[in-house]
């Protein structure tokens, strides 16, 4: 019969969807978070808030390939970097306002998904996400070349964004951290609305058959390439919209930030962190590594070290740390993936499912 | 009316001629029995006829439409489904989800899926294991949920690939049970088999195969007694 | 036409020293079915060590490579063992995630330690160049190219003359069948993952002389030896060794007839067109 580990390891019963309470507080967390700018002026917070939407962006947008459908793409920087420079060139060199850019960006990054994905998914596994990682480096070699295109945004932040008006009225006029705030709150609304329609519609059960076997699922008269492309589709449109956001809030984007193989690594990173395939993992994933990194490039653990008095700040060790700790936040992300795939593969929402199952199998 | 003809189909990898010239039909509502001895391309010919790759010679025909270089999805909604030798269950999902993904090939409704799924669910005989994951179910349960999984599809021919292989009597009788069922619901079904006296039991006709090429085709009485049948599978061992 | 015959002479040259990167990756590969993202920062120790070596103890990097073939192979060993043996059973996503990360502790780790200044090994005939047949070529590449035939060789010997090649061999054939035989196939991960990463180390220090030496300088070279490797075929080695002197030859009159910007893509180009068309690759078995 079967033992004890598989059980554990498939717990009695698929506990599909989100319970009634779990939503509660979700809808609860979300009017916070819309409340949130009247109450809380500080604009460092209102900058991490930002960091973390953007982040949770691009994390639930992967998981829709990775984690649903199962092709594990690690160039998705590629659909990144599309949204950003579209949005950022139509804005600079055609005075587009970025409400519409970004749609233009999505459909730059729905084109260069279908491209790659007619190149890609006749691969599979590792070949797959070989030829992701090689497609997204050829856009990063080529935007490099194309220096004159790409390259103008580097040191230079870009023209202001237009005033937002509606009927004549200036709702803002992006001066402010907060417009970009409610921006990405609304972003992230969008993605995990999109993911749980998903996840409760014939797609969602489409995907995952092509996760859990292709030949099956193909054989269950699933279209490969339809449903392929659909999930790659949509997952780029998605990562397309973080990647505008970021352009527009941060001002200043060149290939090496939005089209490197350390963005599409830490995408990945951050639905693994958390839990592939499912809704708050990626959630989960950005709220443990945007603080992080966020806390070594500012230094702050460095310097809450001298300042609690464990390290003098005149050692050398206080030195290095002062020094190192802020370029640190890549060996850390290395480190994390490292921990979380020998001893945490299915992500923290993972470990604590199979500890739960396992403390139910021991009372049952 | 013949629903499948299998006409001088040959499948080549490289040198080895897997299948070899093979003809043979189903008529509507029987049950073929396909044997023959290990390596004889039994699973490769279920493979051609249903896309998973294309015959190098001859011709699928199903229902009148030739099926060559169809792919499976096509296939399948054409209304020929498979099961696998080695089972194949959707791990992380539940019995009932994986059968409803054969359901959805059918219907966009994700109600009218999970009811069609819960009817074959049913009929399998697997209700107390709606909710389990696929994964965690031993193989006799395994080889239902796939029955099941493909019956949701709606097929008019099913093709069964060692569905008893690794089962216990008790567990095979099951299955004899639901292929016999099936036939009454008028499905078409080819069956790969090791155990004869299964085989002997619900085929309607049995194809012999052996290293590629037919060997002989007859009613199972007529295959019991013929010579080349009984050399082939005394020779292999 | 000289500039031609120049770039392709160079191009082999170099391209034995690819070789020796991609026949790591691909023993890796046969023996684990693993793919090795941190093959290029393994090639990066390699430099580095080589580099100080020089530095510090005024060690010629041809002669240092006698201290780095051992010390890669142990670092390699020590890998396998306590990281890479943990995921041999996992999905092939996880195992490429994990090289990732490992990879890039390697990398961060030296950038921390030495800074991401490029660092310049320079020897005294570091840019001689003899004359052969009227044509002009890099000393430093004729000795790196001498010292890779006879590594190659003696990989070639180990492996078809010895009984733990041999092993190895049937372990990257069939690793159960080779574990039913009483094949130690763990001593086998190791001793592969050992001479892999031996390997990239000596291809280090072999282009050190010749490159830039920086934290990042793996990447490149980890993406150029899976390019080598599907191209000759993962598994195997004598398809790694036309793979690379393929690829070094490609690059050399690419980089001559394109400029050097487009000579990357010109890689992934071929790389993406291998994985489409010829995914098991010149000489390779195919692997799902």
């Amino acid at each position: 019969m079967i033992g004890a580990d598989i059980t554990m390891k498939f717990p009695l019963n698929s506990n599909k969807g989100i319970s009634t309470l779990a939503v509660i507080i979700s809808l609860l967390v979300i009017v916070l978070l819309f409340l949130m700018p009247n109450y809380v002026k500080s604009t460092y917070i209102l900058h991490i808030m930002i960091l973390i939407f953007i982040n949770i962006v691009m994390g639930s947008s992967w998981n829709i390939l990775g984690g649903y459908t199962g092709q594990y793409s690690v160039g998705h920087s590629a659909y990144f970097g599309m949204g950003a420079y579209t949005t950022l060139i139509l804005m600079q060199f055609r005075q587009i306002p970025p409400w519409y850019g970004v749609w233009a960006g999505m459909l730059a990054a729905l084109v260069t998904a279908l491209i790659i994905g007619s190149i890609c998914f006749r691969l599979r596994g590792p070949y797959f996400v070989l030829a992701s990682i090689a497609v997204a480096e050829i856009f990063r070699v080529s935007a490099l070349i194309l220096k004159d295109i790409t390259n103008v945004f580097e040191g230079t932040l870009t023209t202001e964004i237009p005033p937002l008006t509606i009927n004549g009225t200036v709702i803002t006029d992006f001066s402010s951290k907060v417009p970009f705030y409610y921006t990405g709150l609304v972003f992230v609304l969008i993605v995990i609305l999109a993911t749980w329609l998903i996840q409760h519609s014939k797609l969602g059960y489409f995907f995952q058959a092509i996760r859990e076997d292709q030949d099956a699922a193909h054989s269950l008269g699933i279209s490969m390439t339809l449903y392929k492309n659909t999930a790659l589709g949509i997952s780029a449109i998605l990562t397309s919209l973080s990647g505008s956001l970021y352009a527009l809030y941060v001002g200043f984007i060149d290939p090496t930030t939005v089209l490197s193989l350390e963005l599409s690594v830490s995408i990945v990173l951050i639905c693994i962190i958390g839990g592939i395939g499912t809704i708050f993992g990626p959630i989960i994933g950005a709220l443990v590594l945007v603080p992080l990194s966020e806390a070594l490039r500012s230094n702050m653990i460095g310097q809450s070290l001298i300042s609690s008095g464990l390290v003098s700040a005149e050692s050398k060790f206080g030195n290095f740390l002062t020094e190192n700790l802020s370029h640190a936040h890549v060996l850390i992300y290395g480190i994390l993936v490292v921990v979380v795939i020998l001893f945490m593969p299915d992500g923290v929402l993972g470990f604590f499912k199979a500890l739960s199952a396992k403390k139910r199998k021991e009372t049952a | 009316m013949a629903i499948l003809e299998i006409k001088n189909v040959s499948k080549f990898f490289g040198g080895l001629a897997a299948n070899s010239d093979v003809s043979f039909e189903l008529e509507q509502g029987m049950i073929m029995g396909l044997i023959g001895p290990n390596g004889a391309g039994k699973t490769t010919l279920f493979n051609c006829i249903t896309g998973y790759y294309p015959p190098s010679k001859g011709e699928i025909i199903f229902d009148g439409k030739t099926m060559n270089g169809l792919q499976p999805d096509k296939v399948c909604k054409l209304g020929m489904a498979r099961t696998w030798q080695k089972v194949r269950p959707l791990a992380k999902m539940s019995v009932v989800d994986n059968v409803m993904v054969g359901a959805l090939c059918r219907t966009n409704s994700l109600k009218v899926a999970r009811e069609m799924a819960m009817e074959q669910v049913k009929v399998v005989r697997l209700d107390h294991r709606a909710n389990f994951l696929a994964g965690g179910l031993p193989i006799g349960e395994r080889k239902k949920l796939e029955v099941a999984r493909v019956l949701a599809t709606q097929p008019k021919l099913l093709l069964l690939d060692e569905v008893m292989g690794g089962l216990n009597p008790a567990e095979s009788e099951e299955i004899i049970r639901l292929i016999l069922d099936i036939r009454k619901l008028g499905i078409t079904q080819m069956v790969i088999e090791h155990d004869m006296k299964a085989i002997m039991r619900i085929s309607d006709r049995i194809v012999v195969l052996n290293s590629g090429e037919k060997l002989a085709e007859g009613s199972p009485e007529e295959i019991v007694k013929n010579p080349d049948v009984v050399t082939a599978y005394l020779g292999s061992e | 036409m000289n500039i031609f015959i120049q770039s392709l002479i160079s191009g082999i040259l170099i391209g034995g020293v690819y070789a020796l990167i991609g026949i790591g990756l691909t023993i890796i590969f046969g023996v684990m079915r693993v793919i090795n993202f941190a093959h290029g920062d393994l090639l990066m120790l390699g430099m580095y060590g080589t580099y100080y070596l020089f530095t510090l103890f005024n060690i010629d990097p041809f002669v240092s490579i006698v201290f780095t073939i051992p010390l890669m192979f142990l670092y390699g060993g020590f890998l396998q063992k306590f990281f890479i043996n943990r995921v041999l059973g996992s999905l092939p996503q996880n195992q490429i995630l994990l090289t990732i990360g490992m990879g890039l502790i390697m990398s961060n780790v030296v950038m921390l330690a030495f800074t991401s200044d490029y660092k310049i090994l320079s020897t005294t005939y570091s840019s001689s160049s003899v004359s052969i047949l009227g044509i002009s070529i890099s000393s430093p590449l004729v000795i790196s190219f001498a010292i890779t035939a006879a590594i190659t060789a003696a990989l070639y010997w180990f492996l078809l003359k010895t009984d733990t090649g041999q092993a190895i061999r049937a372990t990257a054939q069939d690793r159960e069948a080779a574990q039913l035989m009483g094949i130690n196939v763990k001593r086998m991960s190791i001793i592969a993952f050992g001479l892999g990463s031996a390997l990239a180390g000596t291809a280090g220090a072999l282009i050190s002389p010749t490159y830039y030496i920086f934290p990042q300088v793996g990447s490149i070279f980890t993406l150029k030896a899976f390019v080598i490797t599907v191209l000759g075929g993962m598994g195997s080695i004598v398809g790694a060794t036309l793979g690379g002197i393929l690829i070094g030859v490609a690059e050399s009159i690419g980089g001559v007839y394109f400029g050097s910007g487009w000579k990357e893509v010109v890689v992934f180009v071929l790389f993406l067109l291998v994985l489409l068309f010829k995914p098991a690759g010149l000489m390779g078995k195919s692997n799902t």
